[in-house]
């Protein structure tokens, strides 16, 4: 076989089910089938089985531990490779014991695809759900059923239907996808590479083939298209070069890219991504493990999720996560857990979720959390962690649980804690219920609409000047407006929080909450502030309600704010007085979709305050002469 | 480049450097064999073409003289950091293979590493094996912790999730790594063409004879071949029959020869 010809994915497969089911049984038949077993291994298997005066048993190739011969169990995962049709496969082998479960989920971790095992004579057993509930947690979404044993029942087709059909209806339980059920004899071989004819009644394709076939849409392929997520391992320092190594979990990167980590918030520059010997690498894709050099010297360490700005992972201290408790040591209330995802990691607290809902009989509470069940938890995390949604497969939604030195559960994220995104859905049921002068009475009063314009863009792009400009001529116009200026609030409302990533959240959630109480006056509402984040301006719209929430991006080129300076802060950042400063070391991510675009250092301050009337026009806003139509219709309408 | 190697390489690199970052003193064992000879590669690779890892050699005094010689000369062109660990009190005593293979190889090899790795504070160790090797090792961990002395507890092995490794343990455990076990004999073959890693002479044909496994010389065997080039090897290996280990005498004693050796400390 030349190398051109051998596929060049490796599909990982893992093979689980119940104890006795015949999982080795049929990893070591395939193996012996396709002909990767040497022959002094094979002979060394019969002698052996003459030994001990058994029959030649397939599973011994992979059960080569004492212990796991003399008593004809599994105790440990192993991992084979094999080649069919020209395409190599890993064959990862799982004991079904339940006191081996995390020797199983060690094994099924890393596959791709699972080979449920199934004995026709027994059905479905403890371990046959309890294994598919893990290949769920662990993510992988794609089952292929196996009958094993029918030669011991006659090759029964009746008997085989019925079977498949619980089967189907179990892996449909857990939302996984059943690819076939096929009736097999791993023992005697029999529709593992071709079909036999001692099942005249089976029309499906036997096993391998059928493996094969389904391959490429059955394998996770690396979609250079989702989001790019690297971890960051380590930093190095090598011949006054410095060196972001880690490891690409998704998408692609090239080098003149501006990347993000999370969850410091800290954003630079790609000089280069480089490789050992010497080679600069033109991109470099899900999988790769890389070096980066940056155009920019910042400070990051291990445990950074590195993303491209607009589409940055989540980052919060409480987290949701499905866990699979997988020690035989049961939670302990008074034990600190560490955990982890990606590289990063911190102690945590576990708790259960306010309204916790045991879905099966294999799902506990704290109490009972112990070896083989599963629960819903909420992890408050000491530290911030940054993660990604299960929902989003392939990205950065793993996590593991550790106790002292050992590995207690793993899990995949659900998302952020319920009480943490029921802090906007508590804003709007208050606003809901206040129930005093309604904004519109407010409205027809003031002879005008109430709206939020929230003013944008770095520091020095002009955003209290327009504030100022745009005040005096709603006033002056008999208009009633109001100038929320973030350094002024920084004063008062806001004092107290620096310019961390948690604080910077706060300070905006802060702004817009007080937006909506001027709102709910009929206000209209400068907000000017820099807001670097598009997730905070989204917090913000949520909290004012799109409708009302004009984003406008003032913009204006950094060299441009940094030689206009008003403040001197560009000139201290530059210094390193301000460690923390949007545009240098700490981010700006631009909004991608703004209400309206103004860019100052083309603009006058009397254009940009035409497109902002323009804007409000469009809103339904009336300026000038026409504001006796407002008042009119206002009049009618009461 | 080959893509399945790739993602071979991209995987080890990955737990190379995990190991370096979450461990206290971390080593790497080299036999200069195939393996250990990738694993270096692999290494430079992490690193950029250094090599902040200091190597181990267990010199059971046995080895194929060819093997010290191109040892010495290799690190002194690399300009490598290299501990030699023997076990001089047995070999004073008069140890050999005759004394009875598994106990020359529990002396001079296991003892004299476990002696290495007291002495020199060794917290954790990078090693070469494969799980295609032979059966006990394809039951192994990417990161396996020995907790007293050296022993294996391969019934109890922990869970190792996803690329989530162990590493953070307490001081008096200490730790195997084993960035290679993924790999399979022809993968090794097939990096060293593409990467053009520098070899032992000791794995080319001489009069119809080679070297598949290198190590002690009274329990190294040759095997029958005309593969003189990288190349043949790896067609070579495309068409056998007979296991990687057919030559090495150790591991036909009995039965379970590997695992009860592995499971006191042996690599």
């Amino acid at each position: 076989m030349t190398q051109e010809t051998i596929g060049e994915q490796i599909g990982k497969i893992v093979i689980v089910g119940h104890v006795d089911h015949g999982k080795s049984t049929l990893l070591g038949r395939i193996l012996m089938d396709c002909g990767q077993i040497p022959e002094d291994r094979i002979a060394y298997v019969q002698k052996i089985c003459q030994d001990k005066g058994v029959v030649f048993e397939p599973a011994f190739f992979l059960d080569a531990l004492q212990e796991e011969q003399e008593q004809g169990i599994s105790i440990d995962t192993t991992r084979v490779r094999f080649e069919f049709n020209d395409r190599r496969f890993v064959l990862i082998d799982a004991p079904g014991h339940i006191e081996f479960l995390k020797n199983m989920a060690t094994g099924a971790s890393e596959a791709e695809l699972g080979i449920l095992v199934l004995d026709c004579q027994e059905g479905i057993r403890a371990q046959t759900t309890r294994h598919l509930k893990i290949l769920s947690v662990l993510g992988i979404t794609n089952v292929v059923a196996v009958v094993n044993k029918l030669d011991k029942i006659g090759y029964d087709q009746e008997k085989f239907e019925r079977l498949s059909e619980e089967i189907r209806a179990e892996i449909a339980q857990e939302k996984l996808n059943c690819v076939a059920v096929v009736p097999i004899s791993a023992l005697n071989g029999e529709n593992i590479v071709s079909v036999s004819k001692n099942f005249p009644w089976y029309f499906g394709q036997a096993l391998l083939p059928l493996i094969d076939s389904q391959h490429a849409t059955l394998t996770v392929q690396a979609k250079s298209s989702a989001p790019f997520r690297m971890l960051l391992q380590d930093v190095y320092k090598f011949d006054d070069e410095r060196y972001f190594a880690g490891r690409v979990v998704s998408g692609k990167i090239t080098p003149g890219t501006q990347i993000f980590f999370s969850p410091s918030g800290k954003m630079a520059k790609v000089e280069a991504i480089v490789q050992f010997p010497n080679k600069r690498l033109p991109e470099a894709v899900s999988g790769d493990s890389i070096a980066l050099i940056l155009s920019d010297q910042i400070f990051v360490e291990r445990g950074e999720i590195i993303s491209f700005p607009n589409q940055i992972p989540e980052t919060d201290n409480e987290i949701r996560a499905q866990i699979a408790w997988v020690s035989t040591h049961p939670f302990d209330p008074d034990n600190e857990y560490l955990v982890k995802i990606g590289t990063n990691e911190s102690y945590c607290k576990i708790t259960m979720p306010e309204s916790n809902h045991l879905e099966s009989e294999m799902f506990a509470d704290l109490a009972n959390l112990a070896n083989g069940t599963f629960a819903h938890v909420v992890l408050k995390a000491k530290k911030p962690l940054a993660y990604d949604h299960s929902s989003q497969s392939g990205l950065v939604s793993n996590l593991v649980i550790c106790s002292k030195y050992e590995t207690v559960a793993f899990g995949s994220i659900e998302g952020k804690s319920q009480e943490a995104s029921k802090a906007v859905a508590i804003d709007r049921n208050v606003t809901c219920e206040t129930g005093y002068v309604e904004r519109t009475e407010f409205e027809r009063e003031k002879k005008h609409k109430g709206t939020v314009l929230w003013l944008t863009g770095l520091s020095g792009a002009g955003k209290s000047t327009l504030a100022k400009k745009l005040q005096r001529q709603f006033f002056e116009q008999g208009m009633q407006a109001v100038v929320l200026d973030g350094d002024n609030l920084r004063h008062g409302l806001c004092a107290g929080l620096g310019f961390s990533r948690e604080d910077r959240a706060e300070n905006i959630r802060r702004v817009a909450q007080a937006a909506k109480l001027f709102l709910d006056t009929g206000t209209i509402v400068i907000v000017a502030v820099i807001s670097p984040y598009a997730k905070d301006r989204e917090l913000a719209k949520q909290i004012i309600g799109a409708q009302d929430f004009n984003e406008v991006f003032v913009f204006c080129p950094m060299e441009v704010c940094e030689e206009r300076d008003p403040k001197g802060l560009y000139a201290k950042a530059k210094d390193g007085k301000l460690p923390s400063f949007s545009g240098r070391d700490m981010p700006y991510q631009p909004p991608q979709e703004p209400a309206l675009r103004l860019d100052s250092s083309k603009m006058t301050v009397e254009e940009e305050m035409k497109a902002i009337t323009q804007l409000l026009a469009g809103r339904g806003f009336s300026f000038g002469e026409t504001q006796t139509v407002v008042q009119q219709k206002a009049t009618t309408k009461s | 480049m080959n893509d399945y190697l790739s993602r071979l390489e991209n995987e080890s690199v990955f737990i190379i450097r995990e190991a370096y970052k979450k461990t206290k003193n971390l080593a790497m064992l080299w036999s200069m064999g195939k393996d250990s000879t990738v694993l270096m590669h692999l290494v430079r690779k992490a690193f950029l073409g250094h090599c902040p890892i200091t190597l181990v050699h267990i010199d059971t005094s046995y080895k194929i003289p060819e093997m010290i010689t191109w040892r010495d000369q290799f690190v002194k062109d690399n300009n490598l950091k290299l501990i030699v660990g023997q076990n001089k009190k047995a070999l004073e005593e008069g140890m050999n293979p005759e004394m009875g293979r598994l106990t020359c190889c529990g002396a001079l090899k296991t003892q004299a590493l476990l002696d290495t790795i007291a002495e020199h504070k060794i917290q954790a160790l990078l090693l070469g094996i494969r799980r295609d090797e032979e059966g006990s090792r394809g039951k192994e961990r990417v990161v396996s912790p020995r907790v007293d002395s050296a022993s294996w507890t391969y019934k109890d092995q922990p869970a190792e999730l996803w690329n989530f490794y162990n590493l953070h343990l307490p001081e008096e455990v200490h730790l195997r790594i084993h960035p290679l076990l993924q790999w399979t004999e022809l993968d090794i073959w097939e990096y060293i063409r593409q990467e053009e890693i520098e070899v032992m002479p000791l794995y080319f044909a001489e009069n119809g004879k080679r070297y598949r496994s290198l190590g002690c010389a009274p329990c190294t065997g040759t095997i029958d071949s005309q593969a003189k080039t990288i190349d043949d090897i790896i067609t070579e290996l495309k068409s056998t029959k007979t296991g990687e280990r057919a030559g090495r005498a150790q591991d036909k004693v009995d039965t379970y020869a590997m695992q009860k050796l592995r499971q006191v400390g042996y690599m």
